[in-house]
């Protein structure tokens, strides 16, 4: 018995982890940590995309610590033989069915509206990102999401990618330290 | 070579870096144009606060060196100075204070004096000075010095203050005569 729950239980963590994206790798330039004005590029590459139950892909949504200001977007993911559209930058959009994205690039399928693209990859998408000027060590994570139509509420059949966010940075705001010398006197 | 070398920057770096006010620093009451200053951070500005004292900052707001005026109270006054930097982010250091004696000399007067007087001890206020002038050994004066006016200087922790003495003839008595 108990072994039957244990095989039960690996299958469902196998099916719920890395469902439809594979091969992502990153470049981050320059590597951190980061300090006040610092700007950072980042190029992040998705391998392949092969969605589960037809979904297909149609989100790229960066997550940025607060401690990052500027967010610029340097290069738009490719749609080699995908669905007639094209991807959009957009700081916020949400989807009919409520669900919130952004910032991040997404899909515009101008054929059936709502739908993602049929693309697989590779993706290659660049962006750039200022370190805030500030005096407290602000959170400077940076990660990528990936979000199929399935997602977002424009195909239903089935379950959708479960595919965790890939994480490319993870620091805080290095703070230079004020130190001021005694005060003396001529 | 190299060592000597070594040695020679290493003195030279120490010697540059060596003026350090002790906590509290003293002033002399009514004391004008006192510079006070921090190390330079080119990128940072510097907000001072004198309190206290009587002192009165006149100039360098804003820079790693001001100039204060100070009044005529002595006393002991805490944190009398307070400077903050700012970086260029406009983030704020740890405030840095210094206390400040503010310090008022007198003398006692003494004399006049004639030639013959005998030596007198000098006093000033507060005490732990030091004398100095025409006539003066060991902080007492000596009205041997001979016939004058004399100013003498009490000096203490950069401070001074003088008091004036008058060294008189002596009687002059002729001879004896006899009727």
């Amino acid at each position: 018995m108990k072994r039957l729950l244990t095989i039960l239980l690996l299958m469902f963590s196998l099916t719920s982890y890395s469902q439809c994206i594979s091969n992502q790798s990153y470049t981050l330039t320059p590597p951190g940590p980061y300090s006040p004005g610092q700007v950072i590029t980042v190029n992040y590459t998705l391998g392949t995309f092969t969605g589960v139950n037809v979904n297909w892909i149609h989100a790229f949504q960066i997550n940025l610590g607060v401690g990052w200001t500027n967010l610029t977007p340097t290069n738009t993911p490719s749609n080699i033989g995908g669905s007639v559209g094209n991807w959009l930058w957009d700081l916020q959009h949400t989807y009919p069915s409520g669900f919130n994205f952004g910032p991040g690039w997404r899909f515009v399928n101008t054929g059936t509206a709502g739908w993602g693209t049929s693309a697989t990859g590779p993706f290659i998408i660049s962006f750039q990102a200022t370190v805030s000027q500030t005096c407290t060590a602000d959170n400077l994570s940076i990660s990528i999401e990936v979000f199929d139509d399935c997602t977002t509420g424009g195909w239903s059949n089935g379950n959708c990618c479960t595919d965790p966010a890939y994480n490319i940075y993870n620091g805080v705001v290095q703070v230079p330290l004020i130190i001021t010398s005694n005060i003396n006197h001529y | 070579m190299k060592r000597i070398l070594t040695v020679l920057l290493l003195s030279i770096g120490i010697s540059s870096f060596a003026q350090t006010t002790i906590n509290p620093d003293t002033v002399c009451a009514n004391a004008v144009g006192e510079q006070y200053f921090v190390t330079n951070t080119p990128t940072s500005t510097y907000q001072w606060v004198v309190t206290g004292g009587g002192g009165t900052l006149q100039t360098g707001q804003g820079t790693n060196s001001i100039t204060v005026d100070w009044g005529g109270i002595i006393g002991l006054y805490p944190n009398a100075i307070e400077v903050i930097e700012s970086n260029a982010a406009g983030c704020l250091g740890a405030p840095v204070l210094l206390d400040v004696f503010v310090l008022d000399l007198s003398g006692n007067p003494i004399g006049p004096f004639c030639e013959g007087d005998p030596t007198t001890p000098l006093v000033g206020s507060p005490v732990g000075g030091s004398w100095s002038g025409t006539g003066v050994v060991a902080n007492s004066f000596q009205p041997s010095t001979g016939v004058g006016n004399y100013v003498l200087t009490y000096t203490m922790a950069g401070c001074t203050t003088t008091i004036n003495v008058v060294v008189n003839n002596g009687p002059v008595t002729g001879p004896i005569q006899h009727f």
